[in-house]
C-alpha cells in the first residue's frame, strides 16, 4: 500500500498550486466535521457569562468546571449511564455468541438443509415487518417497559452472521479435520479452533455491536415508556431535544437547584452533558476505527 | 462398532457414497443444537413482525392475536383510507424532497470525498484528515440532532455565521424554508466521511499501471481521476445508487423525529415520522401498518426497476 502510494505519486505529479488548494479543501472538511465539537467543549468549559453569550470561539474564555460539577450529582445521568453499560456489555457478548454458533453450522461442511437455512437468513435481510408489527410483538411477549427489550431482540445481526460466516471460510478445513481424527466432538472443534483463530472477526462484530448500542436511542423510546431503564441516549433527548422543557426540569431537583445556583445557562449544561457523554466515543473511536473499516471492506466484498 | 468406525473414518476422508451416515445425522443434531437458540430469535423477531403485516387487511384490536377467530377483514380499507387520506400528498412529498436533496448531496459527497482523499499523497496527513472526517459517524444521532438545534438557535453557532452573510437571526428549528437543508447538511457532516471508506478502499486497488500508461497518453490530473479512478468505481457507484434510489421512500426518520416540530410538519412530516405517531402514539395499529407495507412496496419496485436500469447501462446491479 505505501509501495503503492509512492510509485503513484512519481507518476501523477500536478500543478502544484492546484495540489495545494487540494490540501487546503482536505483540511477544510477536517475542520469543518471537528470544529462543532470543539466548539461544544470550549463553551462548556468557559465562564458562565461568557458562555451564555454563546461567542467563544477559539479558546475557552476563563475556565470554569461548574457544569460539569453539577452534571456529575445528577443521580438520572448517572442511571442512564449504568442502563447503557448494561446495554453494551449484553448485547456485545450475545452478538458474538449468535454470530459465532450460526456463522460455525453455516460453515460446517456436511450440513443439511443449508439452502433452506441460507433463505432462512436472506429473507429477514430484504423484508420486515415494520415499526408497528414489530413493537405488538414485543407487547404481546411481556418485553414492553421491560429492559430485556433493549437486550433480546438485539442479541443477533444477520448482517453479523454472514460476516463471521465469511471469515470462518477462510480457515482451512484441514484444521478440524484433523482435529476429527483426533477425536475431537463438533463443540470442541468450535472451541478449540474456531473460537481462538476467529478472534479478529469478533473484535469486528463487537466493535459494531458496542458504537451502535452506546448510540441507539429509537428502541427505548419505543418499547420503554419509564425512564428507571431508558439509556443514556433516551436522557440526552430529554435534556438536548425537547424544546418544551428546560434542561434543570430534565434533570434531578438537586442537580437543578445547584445548576440554578451557579446561574449557569441552558446551552453551557447541555454542551457539558454533550462532552460528558459523548467523550468515552471520542477517545475510543481512532482505535475502533479500523475494525469499522475491516468490517466495511468485507462486507462489500461479500456482495 | 466397526461399522461406526469406518463410517467416520470415510466421512472425514474423500466423498461420501451413503447420503447420510450415522455420523453425518448425529454431527447435524449437534450443530442445529448450537444454532437453535439463535434460529428461533431470528424467527420470533424477523418472522413473526412480517406475518404480522397480516394486520393492515383486518380492524386489528389491540391485544387480540394478528389471525384470530373474530378477525374482522377489511380487505384494502386501510390502504385506500392512507391513499385518499388528507396527508398523503403532503407526506410523499415531504418524503421525496428531502430524499432527492440526500441522492444530491449525500450520495456525491463521500464519492468526491474520496477522490479528494486520493490526490493526498502525504500519508500521515491523509490519514489524519481520514481519522477526523469519520468522527461524526461515532457521535450517536440524539447528540448530533441535540447540537445542530443549539447552532440553529437564535444565537447559536450557525446562525451567527450566516447573520455575518445578512441572514436574519432567527430559530431557524422552526422555520420550514430552513428545515429541508439543516436535515440534509446534518446526514451529509455525520455521514460522508465514513461513506468514503468503501470508495478509498476501491480506490487504493486500482492498478497503479493504469495510471500510468494514462500519464504517458499524456493524460493529466483529472483526465486520470475521469478515465481511470471513476471508471474503476462505476460498479460500487452503481450499487449504492440503486440502494439509495430504493430507499427514496424510507427517509431518516430517526433524525427527523429528533429535529422536527410541529411548526415544521409541513416539510418535515414523513412517512416514518406519520406511522410513529398514529401507530405507536395513537394505537391506530392497522392503518398505520398498510402505510408501511405501501411504501416498502413502492421502495421494492423502485429498486427492482433501478436493477434493471442498471444491468443493462452499466452492466452490474444488486442481482
Amino acid at each position: 500500500m505505501k509501495n503503492r502510494n509512492q510509485y503513484k505519486s512519481k507518476i501523477k505529479e500536478g500543478n502544484r498550486a492546484v495540489t495545494a488548494i487540494l490540501y487546503l479543501l482536505a483540511a477544510l472538511m477536517a475542520f469543518i466535521t471537528v470544529y462543532p465539537m470543539y466548539y461544544v467543549l470550549i463553551l462548556s468549559l468557559s465562564e458562565p457569562q461568557y458562555a451564555a453569550t454563546m461567542k467563544v470561539y477559539t479558546i475557552p474564555k476563563g475556565f470554569n468546571l461548574g457544569a460539569y460539577e453539577v452534571l456529575v450529582t445528577d443521580t438520572k445521568m448517572w442511571r442512564a449511564y449504568a442502563n447503557t453499560f448494561l446495554y453494551v456489555i449484553a448485547n456485545t457478548i450475545l452478538m458474538v455468541i449468535t454470530s459465532t454458533t450460526v456463522a460455525f453450522g453455516l460453515n460446517y461442511k456436511k450440513l443439511i438443509g443449508r439452502k433452506f437455512l441460507t433463505m432462512f437468513l436472506l429473507i429477514p435481510m430484504y423484508f420486515s415487518g415494520g415499526m408497528i408489527p414489530s413493537f405488538l410483538l414485543i407487547v404481546k411477549l411481556g418485553l414492553y417497559d421491560s429492559p430485556l427489550s433493549q437486550i433480546i431482540p438485539a442479541a443477533f445481526s444477520i448482517w453479523n452472521i454472514i460476516l463471521v460466516r465469511s471469515y470462518f471460510r477462510s480457515i482451512p478445513d484441514s484444521l478440524s479435520e484433523a482435529a476429527k481424527i483426533d477425536g475431537a466432538g463438533i463443540l470442541q472443534i468450535l472451541i478449540k479452533i474456531f473460537v481462538p483463530l476467529g478472534k479478529p472477526i469478533f473484535a469486528v462484530i463487537a466493535v459494531y455491536t458496542i458504537v451502535a448500542t452506546w448510540n441507539s436511542w429509537f428502541k427505548a423510546m419505543l418499547y420503554l415508556p419509564h425512564t428507571d431503564w431508558q439509556p443514556l441516549q433516551m436522557h440526552l433527548r430529554r435534556i438536548l431535544v425537547e424544546t418544551t422543557r428546560t434542561v434543570t426540569q430534565a434533570m434531578d431537583p438537586a442537580a437543578a437547584k445547584e445548576a440554578a445556583a451557579r446561574e449557569l445557562s441552558n446551552a453551557q449544561l447541555q454542551y457539558a452533558m454533550i462532552i460528558f457523554t459523548t467523550l468515552p466515543v471520542l477517545f475510543a473511536y481512532p482505535f475502533f476505527q479500523r475494525y469499522f473499516v475491516k468490517g466495511m471492506v468485507m462486507g462489500s466484498l461479500k456482495e | 462398532m466397526f461399522r461406526k468406525i469406518h463410517n467416520t473414518k470415510g466421512e472425514s476422508g474423500t466423498k461420501q457414497k451413503k447420503k447420510y451416515g450415522e455420523g453425518i445425522i448425529k454431527e447435524n443434531l449437534q450443530v442445529y443444537a448450537l444454532m437453535l437458540p439463535t434460529l428461533l430469535l431470528i424467527l420470533i423477531f424477523c418472522y413473526v413482525p412480517l406475518y404480522g403485516i397480516i394486520i393492515a387487511f383486518e380492524d386489528y384490536v389491540p391485544g387480540s392475536s394478528f389471525i384470530g377467530k373474530d378477525v374482522d377483514w377489511v380487505g384494502l380499507k386501510w390502504f385506500k383510507q392512507f391513499i385518499t387520506g388528507h396527508y398523503f400528498a403532503r407526506l410523499i412529498k415531504n418524503t421525496l424532497v428531502l430524499s432527492i436533496l440526500n441522492l444530491i448531496f449525500g450520495f456525491t459527497a463521500p464519492i468526491l470525498f474520496a477522490l479528494l482523499l486520493d490526490q493526498i499523497k502525504h500519508l500521515k496527513y491523509k490519514k489524519f484528515i481520514q481519522t477526523a472526517s469519520y468522527m461524526p459517524y461515532f457521535i450517536s444521532t440524539v447528540v448530533v440532532a441535540g447540537m445542530v438545534i443549539s447552532f440553529v438557535d437564535t444565537d447559536g453557532l450557525i446562525t451567527s455565521l450566516l447573520s455575518v452573510f445578512g441572514f436574519a437571526r432567527e430559530n431557524y428549528r422552526t422555520n420550514s424554508g430552513a428545515f429541508p437543508w439543516i436535515y440534509t447538511f446534518t446526514n451529509v457532516w455525520k455521514g460522508f466521511g465514513f461513506g468514503s471508506i468503501l470508495y478509498c478502499s476501491i480506490i487504493s486497488s486500482i492498478d497503479p499501471g493504469l495510471y500510468e500508461a494514462a500519464k504517458l497518453d499524456g493524460a493529466n490530473r483529472w483526465q486520470q481521476v475521469w478515465h481511470v479512478t471513476l471508471p474503476g468505481l462505476k460498479a460500487v457507484i452503481a450499487i449504492n445508487l440503486i440502494k439509495t434510489v430504493g430507499d427514496i421512500l424510507s427517509t431518516n426518520t430517526d433524525l427527523i423525529l429528533l429535529f422536527y416540530t410541529p411548526a415544521t410538519y409541513d416539510v418535515a412530516d414523513v412517512i416514518g415520522t406519520y406511522t410513529y405517531r398514529l401507530g405507536i402514539l395513537e394505537g391506530q395499529y392497522s392503518y398505520t401498518t398498510a402505510a408501511g407495507v405501501f411504501t416498502s412496496l413502492i421502495g421494492f419496485a423502485i429498486t427492482y426497476v433501478a436493477n434493471k436500469i442498471s444491468n443493462k447501462l452499466a452492466g452490474v446491479g444488486l442481482w
